[in-house]
């Protein structure tokens, strides 16, 4: 009886009613005092092991999942590059369609630098968000939050881009000639090619010539909008046709949602001027003619929408799990879950430094004190 | 029961062991029942008595207390007048004080009124007034509609000069006559249906509500979309009616023929041009079908396949007539089932019926009306179903009323 293995603590069963027990039990009975208990001096070999749950960590960081978010918005940026590439031949030339009346374009007459302002509120604001997430703690969450919401935005203007093809909004908008335009060209340039020509003469004929075939100019014009970020500034805004929606008010309205919700509150004066900046550059989109105000409307209307249902859904926990959440019936849902699964809790705003001060490499390694702290280390 | 005073030592021993205490039963072997009340704790703190329980007898003396109580009730049943005085004859050693009407401390002889929570409230109230004020909104906006109609048909550019707009889907399909014929009936018997429906629930003035609000939004929507950029004719086919440039009366007229009409060209009330983005149709088979799934039945599956599918060629007709711009139909897709299903969460989810930081849905423009019409709704609508009016008002049945509890 002395010698019980550790695993049989809990089969121990009496063999004899003592004499003493008032309430004496026939059947043998479960011991419950587990064998620790017992005054001998055996060895401690048979702990008992209760298993703490550890602590979940209620924001991981997950940085593979950035990732893929990242992944899906360049996708969605290249393909919206194709698709107005794609558009553009698609355009009416502006002497067939006159631009659309537009209730705006009626009453305001167009600014000509209004459209520079625009683009340099839009840069602007996305440099601050930039800085602003580099400081954010929990960089990953929030990034993947901001790539997913962008790429799914473009996606939806690829959609209503494609379908539909609005002429251009105003006469002042210089548009890349098309391929068949090309075709027309070079095919008279040929025709021309012995006789004399001037320099400039040459010069336009080796241009025209660089960008003879469909396939290789449509892909330079991609790289060329891409490099550029689409943005008029940088030279790069040249095709025309992707009007509905408006991807400039998409950015100014899609980074001042983010730096308000991942800035403290009482930077009420931080929150006043990005709000500032992105409603100055969407007036001034439309100051410069250079979208309907239906593609700012239906733009500013999706990119809200589409912010507040993503983080309404991310923060209330007990909505993700009621039958009657009806927000689970969007097609990207279950892109959601996988990104937010392991999301419990809202994110605080939380700021660190982006790197680690003193960076490990600097710190000594001489405070090895004793085994307490390496095990607490461990 | 005798009282305690009378008791014999068997039946002290007795109740002694009844109440779980066998081991005073030794000591109190020649005590009746008289002995047992004039117990003290004085006479717990000699022995023999200190010996048999270390808690100095006060479990033994409550209980003793407890039985002179239920004895004390038992012979006053009717209640005290007042003036009964107990003289601490018996030995108790809980009444020290005279009390007026006779009972131990904590008890009152009258009654004593424990405070029934009252039947709750209805968690669905009809309030069939805030009914009322959404139909009126719904009205408005759709007269508004049509006013903006009238306003954007002046502004159309005319076939001759705007060519129609290059759409992908007028590339793949050509036009086929009859279609938005099929898409209008389609519409209606929609329409329809969704009404026969909604007479037949039982919490119809709420749902009533939200379909009035819904529709009635999309459509503010639609008129500011409608108005801020007029987009050409989608097609040559179309007949629009020549512009009355600035006469009032003749317009007030139109927009009076488009309401009758609904706004349909099977009625012949759609000769208006120019409202395309968005496109009102879709809302309308959408958001039937939208209401007519979620307040029926989980079991009619066939039902909501069926409208489900009245839906969806509906819209494909509206596409295949060339009567909208395929860009119209998707943007009136997107907002009608956004709207419909931020509605719907918002109003089943009591977290979200309060404007906190966390909830982004406050933050659209009409949370103060949603918050109003839908504050005293607590919970989902449960989709129960009722005649609309009583069974037994008709003359068809003879019931015979038989007692008063048939009422």
């Amino acid at each position: 009886m002395e010698q019980h293995a550790s695993d049989l603590s809990n089969e121990f069963k009496r063999s004899s009613p003592s004499g003493n027990d008032e309430g004496s039990q026939s059947q043998p009975k479960q011991s419950t005092l587990p064998n620790g208990l017992r005054k001998s001096s055996r060895k401690h070999r048979d702990y008992i092991k209760i298993s703490v749950p550890e602590p979940k960590n209620r924001l991981p960081l997950e940085w593979w999942k950035t990732g893929i978010a990242f992944v899906y918005a360049l996708f969605n940026l290249v393909l919206t590059t194709v698709m107005i590439t794609v558009v553009h031949e698609r355009v009416p030339a502006k002497e067939t369609s006159p631009p659309l009346p537009d209730k705006f374009f009626d009453y305001v007459g167009r600014v000509e630098w209004a459209f520079s302002i625009s683009e340099i509120n839009g840069m602007i604001l996305v440099g601050l968000w930039c800085c602003q997430w580099l400081f954010l703690r929990y960089k990953s969450i929030a990034a993947r939050r901001f790539f997913f919401i962008m790429g799914t935005l473009y996606l939806y203007r690829c959609m209503t881009m494609y379908v539909t093809t609005l002429p251009v909004p105003g006469m002042h908008m210089k548009c890349a000639p098309k391929k068949d335009e090309h075709y027309i060209q070079l095919r008279m340039l040929r025709s021309e090619r012995y006789s004399a020509k001037t320099a400039e003469e040459k010069k336009e004929i080796s241009q025209v010539k660089q960008l003879h075939g469909d396939s290789q100019a449509k892909l330079q014009r991609i790289l060329k909008l891409i490099s550029g970020g689409g943005l008029s500034i940088t030279g790069s805004h040249i095709l025309c046709g992707d009007f509905l929606y408006s991807g400039h008010t998409v950015m100014l309205t899609l980074t001042y949602l983010f730096i308000k919700e991942y800035s403290p509150s009482r930077f009420w004066w931080y929150h006043l001027l990005c709000w500032l900046l992105s409603a100055v550059g969407v007036v001034c989109i439309l100051l410069g003619h250079e979208h309907y105000t239906v593609d700012v409307v239906i733009a500013y209307y999706i990119t809200t929408r589409l912010f507040w249902w993503y983080h309404t859904m991310a923060n209330i926990q007990t909505l993700r799990s009621s039958p009657q959440n009806y927000l689970t019936r969007s097609w990207w849902n279950p892109v959601f879950w996988f990104f937010e699964k392991n999301v419990q809790t809202r994110v605080p705003c939380s700021f660190s430094w982006p790197i680690s001060w003193p960076p490990s490499c600097f710190k000594s390694s001489c405070k090895n004190y004793s085994m307490v702290q390496n095990a607490r280390r461990q | 029961m005798k009282k305690v005073v009378y008791w014999s030592s068997e039946e002290v021993s007795s109740w002694l062991a009844e109440e779980g205490m066998p081991e005073y039963s030794d000591s109190f072997q020649r005590l009746n029942g008289k002995d047992l009340l004039r117990l003290t704790e004085a006479d717990f703190k000699k022995p023999p008595l200190s010996l048999v329980c270390s808690d100095n007898g006060q479990q033994l003396l409550n209980k003793i207390k407890t039985l002179n109580i239920e004895h004390h009730i038992e012979a006053h049943k009717n209640g005290h007048a007042n003036g009964h005085l107990i003289k601490g004859k018996n030995g108790d050693s809980s009444s020290s004080k005279a009390k007026r009407n006779g009972m131990p401390n904590g008890f009152r002889n009258e009654m004593v009124q424990i405070h029934m929570p009252m039947p709750e409230k209805s968690h669905f109230p009809m309030e069939w007034g805030k009914t009322a004020l959404a139909f009126i909104y719904a009205l408005f906006c759709f007269v508004f509609t049509t006013v903006m109609i009238s306003v954007v048909h002046e502004r159309v550019p005319p076939k001759e000069e705007t060519p129609p707009l290059p759409d992908k889907f007028f590339d793949i399909f050509d036009r086929v006559e009859w279609a938005f014929s099929i898409c209008e009936i389609n519409g209606m018997i929609l329409v329809a249906l969704w009404l026969i429906q909604w007479t037949l629930l039982k919490y119809k003035s709420i749902i009533g509500r939200r379909f009035f609000f819904i529709v009635g939004t999309l459509y503010l929507y639609r008129c500011i979309t409608m108005y801020i950029t007029t987009l050409p004719v989608p097609g040559v086919h179309f007949q629009c009616s020549p512009k009355l440039l600035g006469d009032w009366e003749a317009q007030m007229r139109r927009v009076i023929k488009m309401i009758a009409g609904g706004g349909l060209s099977i009625t012949g009330s759609h000769t208006m041009c120019g409202d395309y983005l968005y496109s009102g149709h879709t809302v309308i088979l959408t958001l039937t079908y939208l209401f007519i799934k979620e307040y029926s039945p989980r079991r009619f599956w066939w039902y909501h396949w069926i409208c489900w599918f009245l839906s969806v060629v509906g819209i494909f007709c509206i596409l295949l007539a060339h009567d909208h711009y395929t860009v119209d139909v998707v943007v009136a897709y997107y907002i009608t089932t956004r709207l419909f299903w931020w509605y719907h969460t918002m109003a089943n989810q009591q977290i979200l019926k309060e404007a906190t930081n966390t909830n982004f849905f406050s933050q659209v423009w009409w949370y103060s009306a949603f918050q109003y019409l839908e504050q005293n709704v607590s919970g989902t609508v449960p989709r129960n179903y009722q005649l609309p009016f009583p069974w037994r008002a008709t003359p068809f049945s003879r019931n015979v009323k038989y007692t008063r509890l048939d009422t």
